[in-house]
């Protein structure tokens, strides 16, 4: 038995070029299909985790998935703000237990900027209930003053004391706020969430800043300097969205009819776990398709190997055979041939696993610069060895038809010779 | 004599084991006896107004505001047991759940009105559980506490500390 795998092993390698193709086949296959299902599970991860202890996101009427989209993830843009006394009416209401508000629009280097209360920090929690924390420095406290998510530190460099300035609108290229510039007074600790990569400021920062400024455009003639800003009222006149923590969370329903159907300007409630799994089925279809693809490309994978196996049988006629004439019995060669298949589906998942490692290892900071998906470096998770398993299984079931032809040839074909 | 005793303690234990540790809860259990929100109504004909009808509308704010204040039953403080409603996740991790909402209708408050504040479960568990999924039927163990309103709004309502969800069935 030893003799024979050793046979095998050998006439494998003697082999190597063909059999190397079909595992580079399978190897690729199998990587990509492990990393349909870690963008999947981390992207899936990542939106789940970015909110917690929050009941209710209000914002414009506009659709629940585009508010928790903005508001939250900082993706896409409002269509309109709500005002602050409806703001200062959610505030107030007794069932609430905080509102912390929220004003997009500006930027940094393409980084979104978030006008909030210093009761963000405090209020706002992700994953399990955690709340975020100061890697270095403390909260904003004077109008221009700026706490930087970690990623926006870790780009481009930033600590506290450096001097920044914001941009209007969020193109890397729009008029710049530069007559006021921001000291970075804070960095965050990562948190994995759409928090890491905004840049915030103080409401009355974003006041402050828009002071000389008219639809979108600094007004000619008119500047405002940073110190005499002290001088105007810097109550913002407008919001783009709060969040809401309650007193008791079985209250939530009643709150968010009390708000949709507020009488001051039209306003929507979502809560924000409604929203998410609103968001999660109609990226379902998406995952589906790529999971069904990605199927289909290790299915190609393993028809290759199959191909390899049983073009392989016709060239090693003689070998087979004088094997068989040494002693080798038909349930020898049978086991040699799926041998050989399952140790190159084998290597092929190994290479395809040390292959997505390292691919996520060189790609994970761009999918997060740029899609906001934190990808992890980890072990396969249960879902992943269950599916590894079954290229595994799928891969012996592939193997079996060579083998089985293997065992099927006579001794007497393999000896005589065709013309 | 003693083994005697011992079988009777026995046979007197029976039933005592054979009782379900988790009764079932029906929601009906978390209306008081002799909350009646029609009372308020009795004066007034509703198979005779239309729907625009100011007094027809007067009476829906009404009944919404009493469904808002609905008061909980004080008997099912501490009460352990199971209920079968729909979940509605308000805390994850990953894809497991922590705290949800129970609700005893399929869809209920996040396309129609929602259901009275005392048909409103706020369920919280010390581990994540597997299977609570928005809006899948699911039958949660746990014990019962009625919790006093604080403020003038929040009237009262019920919470559960979870021991264990299994899927509904039947």
């Amino acid at each position: 038995m030893k003799a024979v795998l050793q046979l095998a092993l050998k006439s494998a390698w003697a082999r190597r070029l063909t059999l190397g193709i079909a595992l580079i086949a399978i190897a690729l296959a199998a990587a990509l299909l492990l990393a349909v299902e870690r963008v999947r599970h981390d992207a899936r991860q990542g939106f789940t985790q970015s909110i917690s202890g929050v009941d209710l996101v209000v914002g414009a009427r506009t659709g629940g998935v585009q508010l928790m989209l903005y508001a939250v993830f900082h993706s896409g843009s409002a269509t309109n703000n709500i005002r602050w006394d409806s703001f200062e009416a959610i505030a107030t209401h007794p069932a609430v237990a905080w509102a912390v508000p929220l004003s997009m629009g500006d930027s940094h280097r393409g980084h979104p900027v978030v006008g909030t209360q210093a009761n963000f920090f405090e209020h706002f929690r992700y994953a399990n209930a955690q709340s975020l924390r100061f890697a270095s420095g403390k909260s904003f406290a004077g109008v221009f003053e700026a706490v930087l998510g970690s990623d926006v530190a870790k780009e481009l460099g930033y600590r506290v004391g450096d001097r920044i300035t914001l941009t209007h609108g969020m193109a890397e290229l729009g008029p710049d706020h530069a007559d006021k510039p921001f000291t970075v007074v804070g960095v965050l600790a990562p948190t994995g969430t759409p928090v890491d990569r905004a840049v915030h400021v103080g409401l009355e920062a974003i006041t402050a800043i828009h002071l000389d400024w008219a639809g979108g455009a600094p007004l000619p003639g008119l500047n405002i300097p940073a110190e005499h800003v002290q001088k105007f009222d810097l109550q913002p006149k407008e919001i783009t969205a709060l969040l809401v923590g309650l007193k008791n969370r079985a209250d939530v329903f009643r709150l968010q009819r009390h708000i949709n159907a507020y009488k001051g300007e039209p306003l929507l409630a979502v809560l924000p776990g409604v929203a998410l799994d609103e968001l999660w089925q109609t990226l379902a279809m998406v995952e589906r398709t790529l999971f069904a693809l990605s199927t289909l490309v290790v299915l190609v994978g393993l028809a290759g190997l199959t191909a390899t196996l049983l073009a392989s049988l016709n060239e090693r006629r003689r070998e087979l055979a004088i094997l068989r004439a040494l002693g080798a019995s038909p349930q020898a060669i049978f086991l040699m041939l799926t041998v050989e298949g399952l140790l190159v589906t084998a290597l092929g998942i190994l290479a395809g696993a040390v292959l997505l490692a390292g691919g996520i290892a060189m790609l994970a900071p761009l999918a997060q610069a740029h899609f906001g998906i934190h990808l992890s470096l980890r072990p396969p998770s249960w879902n992943e060895i269950a599916l590894l398993a079954s290229i595994l299984a799928t891969g012996l079931l592939a193997s079996l038809v060579p083998g089985w032809r293997a065992w099927r040839m006579s001794l007497a074909d393999g000896l005589t010779p065709r013309n | 004599m003693r083994l005697l005793s011992f079988i009777a303690a026995l046979l007197f234990a029976l039933p005592l084991h054979a009782a379900d540790p988790w009764p079932e809860i029906k929601w009906e259990a978390l209306v008081p006896k002799g909350w009646d929100p029609a009372a308020e109504f009795k004066g007034l004909d509703l198979s005779k107004l239309q729907d625009s009808d100011p007094r027809a509308i007067e009476a829906l704010d009404k009944l919404k505001q009493m469904w808002d204040n609905a008061p909980a039953e004080p008997a099912l403080n501490g009460k352990k047991g199971r209920i079968a409603g729909f979940a509605l996740p308000l805390e994850r991790q990953g894809d497991k759940v922590t705290e949800f909402l129970i609700v005893p209708y399929f869809g209920a408050c996040i396309h129609t009105p929602p259901p009275p504040a005392n048909q409103i479960i706020h369920a919280k568990s010390t581990k994540p559980l597997t299977g609570v999924k928005m809006m899948v039927p699911v039958w949660t163990y746990g014990s019962f506490s009625v919790q006093r309103g604080e403020t003038t709004w929040g009237v009262a309502g019920y919470r559960l500390t979870v021991d264990k969800v299994t899927p509904y069935e039947g």
